[in-house]
């Protein structure tokens, strides 16, 4: 008991983790007293929540397969070939359509007498940079989703 | 579908296989997240970021190593992930002194949905330490299973789960208030 004690004030003393893992190996894990002030594994499975507690994986698969439906290829057509082809050349033409009316806009902004001071700048929030006590500090910025706010948090930089 | 077909599967982009390894691992992966955690929403959300890198990544996955142990690593990961961003948050909301709105998600809860939460005992431990426990108890996983997980020397493993259990154990024996809440 003694023994137990002083290895116990050992194990506080000295908070190094080799030296701890020692004690343990050592005495801790093979000595009955000591294994009875530690947790056994029945009374920690009853403080946690198990895996057959949670509930149902294919309600967590809902949640998870639109995502995952982005990231898996789309399923092969058989017998589409032909309409898959005239999607494919619809998207092209449309694609081809859309960059022809960029490159005829980008012509007609870029033209002698363009003044670039007459474009209204985006309506967005911007920060250069917060210093605090004349020091550069660590910022924050909290954009709540659906609203217009915005959340500035600055702080000195440890 | 065994471990390998399921793997195989993702690897060549399958919903099934996907669906497959989710169903096989999802509750072991939340019940993880959620003893860590200690919230359901967050640890529902740690379990779909878990899965979706593990979908992205599975191509880096050493088949060496046990498959389980690697998603576990990754769960706790996301799980220390998401702490770090709910403290930063919770001194944010501090400092700026105001009460954030509590905005329900139609359609996540179920009533009937079993939403077990850990005892506040847990609320002691660190998160090395309740993961090194949850690992010990629920997975019967040994100081050098805890170790790859934690990716850190099996005796600091060692040394984890000996303070978790010790702490929890003697605050049981102290007939600790906290009991009558968890």
């Amino acid at each position: 008991m003694d023994f137990c004690r002083t290895v116990e004030r050992l194990y506080a003393a000295l908070p190094l983790r080799p030296f701890r893992d020692w004690l343990i190996r050592i005495h801790m894990d093979r000595c009955p007293r000591c294994q009875e002030r530690l947790l056994s594994r029945e009374e920690a499975r009853s403080l946690l929540v198990r895996s057959d507690q949670t509930g149902d994986a294919a309600a967590l698969w809902r949640r998870i397969s639109e995502e995952a439906g982005r990231l898996a290829p789309a399923p092969k057509a058989k017998g589409n070939g032909g309409r898959l082809a005239w999607q494919w050349a619809a998207v092209s033409a449309l694609a081809a359509v859309v960059a022809l009316a960029g490159l005829w806009l980008l012509r007609e902004t870029a033209g002698p007498g363009f003044d670039a001071r007459a474009i209204v700048p985006a309506d967005r929030f911007e920060i250069a940079y917060v210093k605090v006590g004349g020091e550069p500090a660590q910022t924050f910025v909290y954009h709540p989703q659906g609203t217009d706010t915005v959340f500035v948090w600055a702080q000195k930089t440890p | 579908m065994d471990e390998q077909e399921i793997i195989e599967g993702c690897l060549g982009g399958k919903a099934a296989s996907n669906r497959a390894m989710v169903e096989t691992y999802g509750t072991l992966v939340l019940s993880v997240a959620l003893n860590v955690i200690g919230n359901r929403q967050d640890a529902e959300d740690v379990c779909q970021e878990t899965f979706l890198q593990v979908f992205r990544r599975l191509d880096r996955y050493d088949r060496e190593r046990s498959f389980k142990t690697w998603l576990l690593t990754i769960a706790y990961r996301r799980s220390l992930d998401m702490l770090r961003k709910k403290r930063r948050f919770a001194e944010f909301s501090a400092r700026a002194r105001f009460e954030p709105a509590v905005v329900g998600r139609p359609g996540d809860a179920d009533p009937a949905d079993p939403a077990p939460l850990p005892s506040k005992l847990l609320e002691v431990l660190s998160p090395r330490e309740r993961t090194a426990l949850c690992l010990w108890a629920n997975e019967g996983y040994t100081a050098k299973d805890i170790s790859e997980v934690l990716a850190c020397s099996a005796s600091t493993a060692r040394v984890y789960l000996f303070n978790a259990r010790r702490k929890i154990k003697a605050l049981l024996e102290n007939d600790h208030g906290l009991l009558q809440n968890g």
